[in-house]
């Protein structure tokens, strides 16, 4: 008999609360023996929020932005070692266009930790002359014939070990 | 000049003068292709096929890596140490060197008529911080210091003493200061904060360990005296040989002397404002006991 009193009362204090979630909010409790103040949220006080646009100066300051910024114009090499292109390109039959961030596009990559490769990208126009004087540039420099790979598809040009140091000197030097 | 692009190029005019192109006309370059080496199949992949004579290595039973047929192995015999105890509770500073702050600013991406922030620094994309993983913010490295030439006034969270120094000689100011982990999180990304539209919290301060670094003025730590600091520069530029120069007769002085104050997270803005990006407004309270909470 207990028993049976105590589970019909533990059941409808289990039922209170699920029907108030099924009830909208801001409506009063009624039985379920739960009691909560049901004052709904103070009104916002309009007077007690001062609006000010003056210092919106400074959100705008933080904003990160969305295009990446052109260089500001420099005579000649900069402390960091940054060199602008030429004004006026080189009267090459090839041209080797600067990347998004203004750099020269030679990359080194490594394959199998013993496969040294460089890789000039963004090369456009005559690019079996551009080859013709990277391996030149090379045999002087280290005096090897080192093997290279054009694709025509691509525009780009592997040369067979790390070289991006000098081949970017050079390539400065020319005004690309 | 402008090179119109042939795609193909050459290659393409050699082959439209070819036959077609089919299965039975392509070969690989000789050379390129190797064959592999086919164990069990006569001559010298078969016969014993590479696995030694009889024994564990030919039946294929020998015992696991380390083992080290009964001596007690390396891998037991060292004892334990707590190299990497703790590791993901100690707090990490992503390194700047003078040499990349110094190429960012050459490329105009970061202004350095403006005081230098962490969020002048992620905008231009110049350092990547995580504050999930325990990242607490920039330290400056002196690998550069040697051709550094800006003059700048920056905050970070930790500085060496030869990028202090290099800051300083070029008469830049450099402090540290601290940001806790929900504060910084906002100083990196401030507009998905203000997208959120809470109001600024304000910056808590350093725990006990980190306390004295914040205190003390040979780290320029935010929290620190300001004539410790001035007596600090002038020992450092003695210690480096360098002149100090004079900052307060600098046309750009008010912004080189420009601060946070020790609980703003934003230049100009407050803790406590609520900033709707929308309509370009700032909200501020006006509430007693909002402002002395804010203020304290």
């Amino acid at each position: 008999m207990a028993a049976l009193f105590g589970s019909t009362v533990l059941r409808r204090a289990w039922l209170g609360p699920s029907s108030l979630c099924c009830r909208t909010p801001g409506a009063p409790v009624s039985a379920a023996g739960l009691r909560f103040v049901s004052n709904a949220v103070p009104e916002d006080n309009r007077s007690a929020i001062i609006e000010s646009t003056e210092e919106y100066k400074y959100v705008e300051r933080l904003i990160p932005p969305s295009r990446i910024p052109t260089p500001p114009k420099q005579t000649g090499p900069t402390p960091s070692g940054w060199i602008p292109p030429a004004d006026s390109p080189p009267p090459l039959p090839y041209t080797i266009r600067r990347s998004r961030m203004h750099n020269i596009p030679i990359y080194t990559d490594v394959t199998n930790s013993n496969r040294k490769l460089t890789l000039i990208r963004k090369v456009e126009g005559d690019i079996w002359a551009l080859e013709k004087d990277v391996r030149q540039y090379l045999q002087e420099v280290t005096g090897k014939e080192l093997p290279t790979q054009v694709n025509e598809v691509t525009m780009t040009l592997k040369v067979k070990g790390h070289f991006d140091k000098e081949l970017k000197d050079w390539l400065v030097s020319k005004g690309f | 000049m402008s090179f119109p692009k042939k795609p193909g190029g050459k290659a393409l005019d050699v082959l439209q003068n070819l036959p077609r192109i089919t299965l039975a006309n392509l070969r690989p370059e000789p050379g390129a292709r190797q064959t592999d080496k086919r164990r069990g199949r006569g001559q010298h992949g078969g016969n014993r096929s590479g696995r030694g004579h009889k024994g564990e290595r030919q039946r294929g039973n020998r015992p696991r890596l380390g083992f080290e047929g009964g001596q007690t192995p390396f891998y037991l015999a060292i004892p334990k140490y707590g190299f990497n105890e703790g590791h993901s509770r100690r707090p990490q500073y992503h390194p700047l060197t003078l040499k990349r702050l110094q190429y960012l600013i050459d490329l105009g991406r970061v202004d350095p008529t403006q005081p230098i922030d962490l969020t002048q620094l992620v905008n231009a994309r110049g350092v990547t911080i995580q504050p999930l993983k325990r990242d607490y913010g920039v330290q400056l490295v002196d690998e550069g210091a040697d051709i550094f030439a800006a003059k700048i006034n920056i905050e970070v969270q930790r500085a060496t003493e030869g990028a202090i120094a290099a800051i300083e000689r070029n008469g830049g100011v450099i402090t540290t200061s601290f940001y806790d982990p929900i504060s910084l999180d906002i100083l990196i990304k401030p507009v998905p904060f203000f997208v959120r539209g809470q109001p600024i919290p304000k910056r808590m301060l350093p725990g006990e360990d980190m306390l004295p670094y914040y205190t003390s003025a040979d780290n320029r730590g935010y929290l620190a005296d300001p004539d410790k600091i001035q007596q600090a520069r002038l020992a450092l530029a003695q210690k480096y040989g360098y002149i100090l120069p004079d900052i307060s007769k600098d046309e750009l002085y008010h912004m080189l002397a420009m601060r946070k104050d020790i609980r703003q997270i934003f230049f100009g803005l407050s803790p406590g404002w609520v900033v709707n990006m929308p309509e370009k407004k700032i909200l501020k309270p006006t509430d007693e006991k909002l402002l002395k909470y804010y203020s304290s």
